[in-house]
């Protein structure tokens, strides 16, 4: 349940460290953002000497909250953060890894290059 | 599907019951109910908490070794589907169960026994000390014939047959 003003760390190594949600992307009036949602996010703490700064206006994509998931075969799931990754207009991440583990709605939702590059998918 | 054993509490988590919660590091806790899911939000220990497996098992009041165990240990390659073999597994899962159960019960039953022993002999110096309340002391010396019921003794078995019951 992510909703402006919500602090995610970041899952790759684009050169952000934190971002804040400041808009879900989706209907006008669309209160939360799940996995697998995008979200418009600025940055609020960067690597230094990377091409992302912090106070940069981006994209990213969802990959594990602390809300849980629930799956149709009735498996619920839950992580211990709020995490994103950040994506271009295409949806393709910026960066070159992902740390962590990644919930397998990504691979629905056409974020198949977050699904490869994760090294745990569950 | 796949049936998990719940993290805490060590009971078989069933599809559609209970929360997977993954850490950071990716290691998955299975949990039952939201009562083990709180539990380990409140960092409590299952080997400390009384009413878990692990903490029965850590302390010998269930049993830990037994060779039925070895019949359902995790097995991450999935079989080729075979009817024969899984009607006998079906078979199987049965007569292990019931043979498993059982071992632990008569396990829990040996323990319980020297609490037992203990207990009727402790009752029976009770009922010693306390035969004044249970029969008037003119009653008893008057009516030689009633006394107190012999232990059943493997040694003393001959003698009980001998002395009367004692009237309530």
């Amino acid at each position: 349940m992510i909703q402006p003003q919500t602090h995610l760390n970041v899952a790759d190594n684009s050169g952000a460290r934190e971002l804040m949600c400041i808009r879900v992307i989706g209907a006008s009036n669309r209160r939360y953002a799940h996995i697998g949602d995008v979200i418009v996010a600025v940055i609020k703490e960067a690597v230094p000497n990377t091409p992302l700064e912090r106070s940069e206006v981006i994209k990213a994509e969802i990959v594990r909250t602390r809300k849980e998931l629930k799956r149709d075969n009735g498996m619920i799931i839950r992580y211990d953060d709020n995490v994103a990754v950040i994506i271009d207009q295409e949806g393709n991440p910026k960066g070159t890894r992902i740390f962590g583990a990644i919930a397998r709605e990504l691979r629905q939702l056409n974020f198949t290059k977050i699904v490869s590059l994760a090294p745990e998918v569950l | 599907m796949r049936l998990e054993k719940c993290w805490f509490c060590s009971s078989t988590v069933y599809p559609g019951h209970g929360i997977q919660f993954v850490r950071n590091d990716a290691k998955i806790f299975h949990f039952c109910r939201s009562k083990c899911h709180k539990n380990f939000k409140m960092k409590r220990n299952p080997r400390k908490v009384k009413w878990t497996k692990a903490y029965r098992r850590l302390h010998g009041k269930d049993m830990t070794q037994d060779s039925t165990f070895e019949f359902e240990r995790k097995r991450n390659r999935p079989e080729r589907y075979d009817r024969n073999l899984a009607e006998n597994t079906l078979k199987a899962i049965k007569k292990i169960d019931k043979i498993r159960s059982d071992r632990a019960s008569d396990h829990i039953k040996n323990r319980l026994k020297t609490g037992k022993v203990q207990r009727q002999k402790e009752a029976r110096k009770q009922l010693e000390l306390g035969i004044h309340l249970v029969k008037a002391p003119l009653a008893l010396a008057q009516d030689s014939s009633l006394c107190l019921p012999k232990i059943k003794d493997n040694v003393s078995q001959a003698q009980t047959e001998e002395n009367q019951p004692m009237e309530e």
